[in-house]
């Protein structure tokens, strides 16, 4: 595997109720690439994606087991708020604060983060706006309503936001599926630039997205970790029945 | 244990069919380019110039024959956005289609040398020509047969069937040139005999290649993963056959 590991996943184990969602899943992900989570519905892939940054944990009667490490820390022994301003997360609907601008929801991000002064606000809007292939579009609308802008921009001004908290890593969970496909055209293109800066981890219910943006696939089956290795090589040439029956369409 | 989602589910019927079509389609062509290999070389061998023509004349068609294969191959492609063994498949149906092509334009190569006043070989050369024939056709055949039925044990044979190919394809040489040095020989009919033992020895080469894309589609293994390297040493032309 090409590159080093950014964040280490051992022997993770996620739970509701006792039952686990996620068995025993051990696996590294690739600092400045992109790696995709696929499976069927109901596999534990928004689970695990949720216990990356600590989400998990806040639904009630939920537990976690085994170890996060990012860059040699295990994220479970460190402040959760922390870790999440270091691990930024985009859902799969857009969710802009309906109230605010769109001005308001980038600096809302920085506002959670300590105090800065207004340029510097300024600039990281800009900045982050700018990362999210939104700036063009928005510069001359900055203090409109954030509801005003289509799905496609809405999604990106999640993404902006995620982005101004300056994230190691960007947890992306299904962030096109709400999106028609010009929209989701945009945000791939996005994603595949983002991993200059970052370390994007995607969970994706659509296979050829996941051909498409990223580096490298990770299988999920029923909880398990089936296969994990470069995207080209699972897509073309699976080492498992399980990843090949998947992809080739093969589950009922 | 995980169990297995293949017991009691499948994916839709057409998806299975649409591949089954194109590797019939597929095999249809090689069938066609095989024609044209055996009646290509039945022409030149009895200098047949109506059964030549009638080669020449089965050339559009197995153009035609390609230009379908791609256009279906690229439809699946783009329709069905296929992955793994279905990928592959597609991705060897359009390289094997292209081996096929080649096959039957050696046939037709053959053909067009038939218009040929010397008359025709007798003795070991021309039984050595017509098991170059015999071998190569087969050989053609066991590859189609491969591609079609998923075999790849049959696709491995290939390999060690073209040695065979390539020693008569010495010998074959070697032979024609102790023939030229004879008296009262002609030259146009052995330039004839050494581009026909050379067609013979490239198609049995086209036909490893659709076995390799075979063995690529069913198990995902390339050649080098396969087939060790030989090293290839030159021979005499003067000599007698080499091992």
């Amino acid at each position: 595997m090409a590159g080093a590991v950014k964040m280490r996943v051992d022997r993770l184990t996620a739970s509701y109720d006792g039952r686990p969602a996620i068995s025993d899943i051990t696996l590294g992900f690739p600092e400045h690439a992109v790696t995709a989570i696929i499976g069927p519905s109901g596999c534990g892939k928004s689970t695990f994606i949720r216990c990356l940054n600590r989400l998990h944990e806040t639904t009630p009667r939920t537990t976690v087991e085994g170890h996060v490490h990012l860059d040699g820390e295990d994220i479970y022994e460190l402040d959760p708020v922390r870790v999440r301003r270091r691990i930024g997360m985009v859902f799969q609907k857009p969710n802009p604060f309906v109230t605010m601008t769109i001005y308001g929801n980038v600096s809302a991000a920085l506002r959670f983060n300590g105090r800065h002064s207004r340029s510097e606000t300024d600039w990281a809007v800009v900045r982050s706006l700018q990362q999210a292939a939104l700036w063009d579009e928005v510069k001359d609308r900055i203090d409109a309503p954030a509801i005003s802008l289509s799905g496609g921009q809405q999604q990106r001004l999640c993404i902006a936001r995620a982005l101004a908290a300056q994230p190691e890593v960007l947890l992306m969970d299904e962030p096109c599926s709400a999106l028609d496909p010009i929209a989701t055209s945009k945000v791939e293109e996005l994603i595949t630039r983002l991993k200059s800066d970052y370390t994007v981890i995607i969970v994706t219910h659509n296979m050829q997205q996941a051909a498409r943006v990223s580096d490298y696939t990770a299988f999920l089956y029923l909880g398990k970790l089936i296969e994990f290795g470069p995207t080209e090589e699972l897509f073309e040439r699976p080492r498992e029945h399980l990843t090949e029956a998947y992809i080739t369409g093969r589950f009922g | 244990m995980i169990d297995d989602p293949l017991a009691d589910t499948g994916r839709p019927r057409g998806y299975d069919l649409q591949i089954r079509h194109l590797k019939e389609r597929a095999a249809h062509m090689g069938e066609w380019a095989l024609g044209m290999v055996h009646d290509g070389w039945r022409a030149y061998a009895a200098r047949d110039l109506a059964m030549a023509q009638s080669v020449l004349d089965r050339n559009t068609e197995l153009d035609r024959l390609d230009e379908d294969m791609e256009h279906a191959t690229v439809a699946f492609l783009v329709l069905r956005q296929p992955a793994a063994v279905d990928l592959r498949t597609a991705a060897a149906l359009l390289k094997t289609t292209t081996h096929m092509d080649r096959i039957g334009r050696l046939g037709f190569d053959m053909a067009r040398l038939t218009n040929l006043q010397a008359e025709a070989e007798s003795g070991d050369l021309k039984t050595l020509l017509q098991t170059m024939d015999d071998t190569v056709e087969s050989m053609v055949r066991q590859a189609l047969n491969a591609l079609l039925n998923d075999g790849v044990d049959l696709a491995r044979q290939l390999f060690l069937r073209d040695d065979t190919v390539d020693r008569m394809h010495r010998q074959a040489n070697q032979m024609i040139v102790a023939e030229l040095s004879k008296k009262g020989t002609s030259a146009a009919r052995l330039a004839g005999d050494l581009l026909v033992a050379r067609h013979f020895e490239r198609i049995a080469d086209n036909a490893c290649k659709i076995g390799e894309k075979t063995i690529y589609a069913l198990t995902g293994q390339r050649r080098s993963e396969f087939l060790p390297r030989h090293p290839i040493r030159p021979y005499s032309l003067e000599g007698p056959p080499g091992p």
